[in-house]
């Protein structure tokens, strides 16, 4: 099977703290790929790596077959998109400035664009803020702009990062409509979350991140097996220690 | 309480602190005790001005009327200055909203808040100032409760109508400006035509003192003066008393009322739909990545005035220069400013070359763009704007204004003065990095401190004195020392043009990725 990513011996230190220890992981092409983790695992390290905005200190990276390196930066940068939390947009520019913007950046070319536009943020029920500047909107609005900005690039790999924060129900079933309609046009998903309900219904393959390194990866089959006898959360416990901590030690509360 | 708040604010206040910032917090600090001691010392010396045998001798024209008239002049004057300076800064509202959170009651915070403005160095400087300054012009002991509260009342009503003014200018700029020119105009015509024939001016206008002594009277300075030398009579002083402490009372009042609102209520965010073109026609011309600087720049709030204070401090002394004429004095003077304007527009957009977009860079590294190549557009463009206007300005120079130099010696000086500050700025942008923020309700000063417009405006006379003073034989010689150090800042600039990516990464970037 193809690999959109593989990353080998991925190590990321802050002033010798590490945060990323020896990193193994490969995400399937064409796939919604989920990254579980307890706060502080090192999931947004990752993605700040992965998208080009922190360096590494050992490891190699390759991104839809291409080795992440300087030379290859742009190549690579193409056809990746991603959407952080909190989502960065342009705050000066109108929603639709801040969209043309980044496609141009892109080189989307502009014939039908706005059309494409429109249909988004009809469906994201954003059309109100089309000319609004970015800083005036609601989190959740954010949120839903910079998902229609990633989708427009026409990326074969897509970073979420918690995707779904501040977004209302309805935006989350229609966000996940648009991923999976991504995933059947063959684009790769790499979602991370502390959520196990955001992943658990919508993603394939699922690795567990904790303390800088990959506990466990549940492809489709194990997943199927493993959740006959328990859910994603009981698994999840198993592998990341909960150190016996029980409510109980709180006597004084 | 308070002594908690305030040294929560003092920690937040150091904590954001670098070295360089120490140390131009030193050297304001300095100022600002420079500046007491002259206040003090001017308040005393204009009181006791005709109290010396010498001075009635030296200065036969003192006549009581005319110091009377002095001592207004400077009471108007010092209300002025007391208005510019006076801080609303300390409330910083966004942050000690969080405090609300922690418990600490909104009514308390508020109170708290106000006195904390209240406490702010130079805030207190002024309000002793006047203290010291009233005091010594006490008619009775009845006049010290009256000028304690009149001076009180005085801050209270400058505070309040500072904040006002603040967000009255984001929605009347034009008029303000235009006003500002009219008066700031009037002003120095005034002065200029009075510093050149004093006697005259006296000797014409003379008759006429009783009537501005009254007009003064009835201005701010003037009547704190009143509250200070009326003469106490029970029942006068009762009433003015009332009167003073109502209307001190109720102004604190809505002060705390309206920080506690504040508090209580940060101001809802109104959608606003854009229409401009502005975007477009900065990208078409300067590129992407400068026209959407620019449009960043253009756009914020405290640029427009940055622009007016460029265009008008020139505008209003060039011509008062030309026609006063001080010889060398107004030579070096004219030259200086025609040279800061290119580098003050330029200090406008390059000081903060990141500051503008801030956590925006990092959506920028990500674009399959070559990081470097759109760093390089944005600086080639804000280069442009400020170079277009320096070759204008030097064009000018050269055509309307020979007697300032000759063509090779302003050509030189200017690309001189404009190199050495593009590689201040090309500095203070990687190692004064701080992200631009502008909001009239938290008072935050915006895009460059204080205490760096400061210390470039001092910078900007030190070098224009230095570069434009006339040397008579030694001038070749600093014209050859000009061209070479221009040499060696262009080379420096250039090989650091290609570093700028470079110095991004490990100057900026570990910050915005912190402050993510």
């Amino acid at each position: 099977m193809e690999r959109a990513l593989i990353i080998e011996k991925l190590t990321k230190a802050y002033d010798k703290e590490p945060v990323l220890t020896e990193l193994d992981l490969e995400v399937p092409t064409g796939t919604i790929f989920g990254l579980i983790g307890p706060n502080g695992a090192g999931k947004s390290t990752l993605i700040g790596i992965l998208t080009g905005l922190l360096d590494y200190n050992e490891g190699s990276i390759i991104i839809n077959g291409l080795s992440y390196n300087s030379s290859n930066e742009i190549e690579i940068k193409k056809d990746v998109a991603s959407v952080l939390q909190p989502p960065l947009l342009f705050e000066n520019f109108t929603s639709h400035e801040f969209i043309t913007y980044v496609c141009e950046m892109y080189g989307i070319a502009s014939h039908g664009l706005n059309e494409k536009i429109k249909s988004l943020f009809d469906y994201f029920e954003i059309t109100e803020f089309t000319h609004v500047k970015t800083k005036q909107l609601s989190s959740g609005s954010r949120k839903k702009l910079a998902f229609c900005a990633a989708i427009l690039t026409e990326p074969k790999l897509l970073f979420l990062d918690e995707p779904f924060e501040s977004v209302d129900v309805i935006s989350i079933g229609r966000m996940k409509n648009v991923i999976r309609r991504l995933k059947e046009k063959g684009t790769t998903i790499f979602i991370t979350s502390h959520i196990l309900e955001v992943v658990e219904n919508l993603c394939d393959d699922i690795a567990i991140l904790h303390k800088g390194k990959i506990l466990a990866y549940l492809d489709s089959a194990t997943r199927k097996e493993l959740e006959k006898n328990s859910n994603l959360n009981e698994i999840f416990e198993q592998y990341v220690e909960s150190g016996g901590r029980s409510v109980e030690s709180l006597s004084w509360l | 309480m308070i002594t908690k708040l305030l040294y929560l604010n003092w920690k937040l206040f150091l904590s954001k602190l670098t070295t360089f910032q120490t140390i131009l917090l030193i050297g304001y600090s300095l100022f600002l005790i420079v500046m007491t001691v002259n206040l003090m010392g001017s308040a005393v010396v204009v009181i006791f001005l005709d109290s010396t045998a010498e001075l009635a001798v030296d200065l036969p024209w003192l006549t009581p009327e005319i110091h009377q008239l002095i001592i207004l002049v400077f009471a108007n004057v010092f209300w002025i200055l007391h208005f510019s300076f006076t801080s609303t800064r300390l409330l910083n509202m966004e942050q000690n909203r969080k405090l609300l959170s922690f418990g600490y009651p909104a009514g308390k915070l508020s109170w708290h808040l106000n006195l904390m403005a209240l406490y702010h160095p130079v805030n207190m400087i002024y309000n002793i100032t006047w203290l010291v300054f009233l005091s010594l012009q006490v008619n009775s002991g009845w006049n010290i409760p009256i000028l304690v509260t009149a001076v009180l009342l005085n801050y209270g009503m400058i505070f309040s109508i500072k904040h006002r003014f603040l967000r009255m200018v984001e929605k009347r700029f034009r008029i303000i400006v235009f006003s500002f020119i009219f008066i700031v105009f009037g002003v120095i015509s005034l002065l200029t035509i009075f510093s050149r024939r004093p006697e005259s001016v006296i000797g014409q206008f003379a008759e006429h003192f009783t009537g501005f002594i009254e007009l003064f009277y009835w201005l701010p300075g003037g009547l704190l003066l009143k509250s200070a030398s009326y003469s106490h009579e029970p029942l006068l002083t009762t009433v003015l008393f009332g009167f003073l402490f109502t209307l001190t009372f109720l102004i604190f009042r809505d002060h705390y009322y309206k920080t506690k609102e504040g508090l209580m209520k940060p101001p809802a965010i109104k959608l606003r739909r854009e229409a401009g073109s502005l975007l477009r026609f900065l990208k078409k011309w300067l590129g992407s990545n400068a026209g959407k600087y620019y449009y960043y720049v253009m756009t914020h709030p405290y640029n427009k005035l940055q622009v007016f204070a460029i265009a008008l401090i020139p505008l209003v002394y060039i011509p008062l220069l030309l026609l006063v004429d001080f010889g060398v004095i107004s030579t070096i003077l004219i030259t200086t400013m025609l040279a800061a304007i290119p580098v003050a527009l330029l200090g406008m957009v390059m000081a903060n070359l990141f500051g503008y977009e801030h956590r925006e860079f990092l959506l920028h590294l990500q674009l399959p763009v070559p990081f470097e190549r759109q760093l390089k557009e944005r600086v080639l463009g804000i280069i442009v704007v400020p170079l277009f206007i320096f070759y204008a300005i030097t064009i000018f120079e050269l055509i309307y204004l020979p007697q300032l130099g000759s063509v090779f010696s302003i050509y030189i000086a200017n690309t001189f003065f404009f190199v050495c500050f593009m590689l201040i700025f090309l500095w203070s942008s990687f190692y004064q990095y701080q992200q631009a923020s502008y909001s009239s309700f938290s008072f935050k000063h915006p895009v460059i401190p204080q205490k760096v417009t400061f210390t470039m405006s001092s910078a900007i006379f030190i070098l224009g004195y230095t570069v434009f003073v006339p040397l008579g034989e030694w001038h070749p010689y600093r014209l050859w020392v000009m061209t070479g150090l221009i040499g060696a800042i262009s080379i420096y600039l250039w090989l650091n043009f290609d570093l700028l990516s470079k110095a991004f990464k490990n100057k900026i970037l570990n910050q915005l990725w912190s402050d993510y």
